[in-house]
């Protein structure tokens, strides 16, 4: 993984097949959660990157309309915490232009991810589209790691760099995964916020 | 100069007038709310290029947000309050809406 850096007017990043497909996977899996398939992954689920990955990737898309889920309603917030009556408004206004702005984002980097060779393009007036995208895979994988504090994020940090120390069960393989590509996508976004910040005027 | 008997008379009747403002006349706020996710660099860019505010205007505000846990980053009717509460979440910010007083 290479950092994003500006290249002949737009940003452009590296990411091995390997992590290509992992963040793919995830992108694609943000989609279902909010309820639109990106589509058939087969090609993806057969390759290196291993079970215990794949398996801690994929959750159940049977309750995607259930706000119950704090990773979606991380994704679909309420608007009021005051006013039930203000926010079911907002909700019934609002939410199918936010599912669908989502998902059209997640498509396009999924899209982008997709493509042959390790480059990733990503043109400056799309920039912010990919780091919105990029703040929703990141969002829903906080939640599933329990992340609720800046304490917490620090700890999800800390275990990603141990580099696979002090993993004894299934369950923290899973857990020590999550944390490494949640930090390789924090550390990812925030890269591409270092080049976008200066294209923008005062 | 002002006669002194006028004051009493114009002092009072503007506090009723506000007191008989319609409660939807009451300005709302957009408040963004601090989580442990989204990077300080983001929120200050999704502040000044939505918003348009400065570097300056947006870094302090991105600030309070993460310091003080919120900041009211627009007012205006409930319907503008409701663009702006949208173009949040579609960011990944939480933000909600409230209305002045409430």
């Amino acid at each position: 993984m290479r950092a994003f850096s500006m290249r002949r007017g737009e940003f452009v990043a590296e990411l091995d097949a390997h992590e290509r497909t992992i963040i793919s996977r995830v992108i694609a899996d943000t989609s279902d959660l909010l309820g639109v398939p990106l589509g058939r992954l087969e090609a993806s689920r057969n390759d290196e990157a291993g079970p215990a990955v794949g398996h801690s990737m994929t959750w159940s898309t049977d309750e995607v309309s259930e706000p119950a889920d704090p990773a979606l309603a991380r994704l679909l917030p309420s608007a009021s915490t005051e006013d039930d009556g203000v926010a079911d408004e907002f909700r019934r206004l609002t939410e199918a232009d936010l599912r669908s702005a989502k998902t059209a984002r997640l498509r396009m980097v999924f899209d982008e991810l997709r493509r042959p060779g390790t480059k990733i393009h990503v043109p400056r007036e799309r920039a912010m589209d990919w780091a919105a995208a990029l703040t929703d895979v990141r969002l829903v994988l906080a939640e599933r790691l329990g992340i609720r504090t800046d304490s917490d994020a620090e700890d999800v940090y800390e275990l990603s760099t141990l580099g696979g120390d002090g993993v004894d069960t299934a369950e923290d393989e899973i857990r020590a995964a999550l944390a490494l590509l949640y930090s390789a996508l924090t550390w990812l976004q925030e890269s591409l916020l270092q080049v976008m910040l200066p294209t923008l005027e005062d | 100069m002002v006669a002194a008997t006028e004051i009493p008379l114009a002092a009072p009747e503007t506090d009723v007038e506000e007191a008989l403002r319609p409660a939807s006349d009451r300005p709302w706020r957009t408040i963004v709310w601090n989580d442990p996710v989204n990077l300080m660099s983001y929120v200050a860019y999704v502040f000044r290029s939505y918003f348009g505010f400065s570097a300056e205007k947006a870094n302090r505000l991105m600030l309070q947000v993460h310091t003080e846990g919120r900041s009211a980053v627009s007012t205006g009717t409930r319907e503008q309050m409701e663009v702006d509460v949208q173009a949040m979440h579609s960011y990944g910010l939480w933000a909600t809406l409230a209305q002045d007083g409430d």
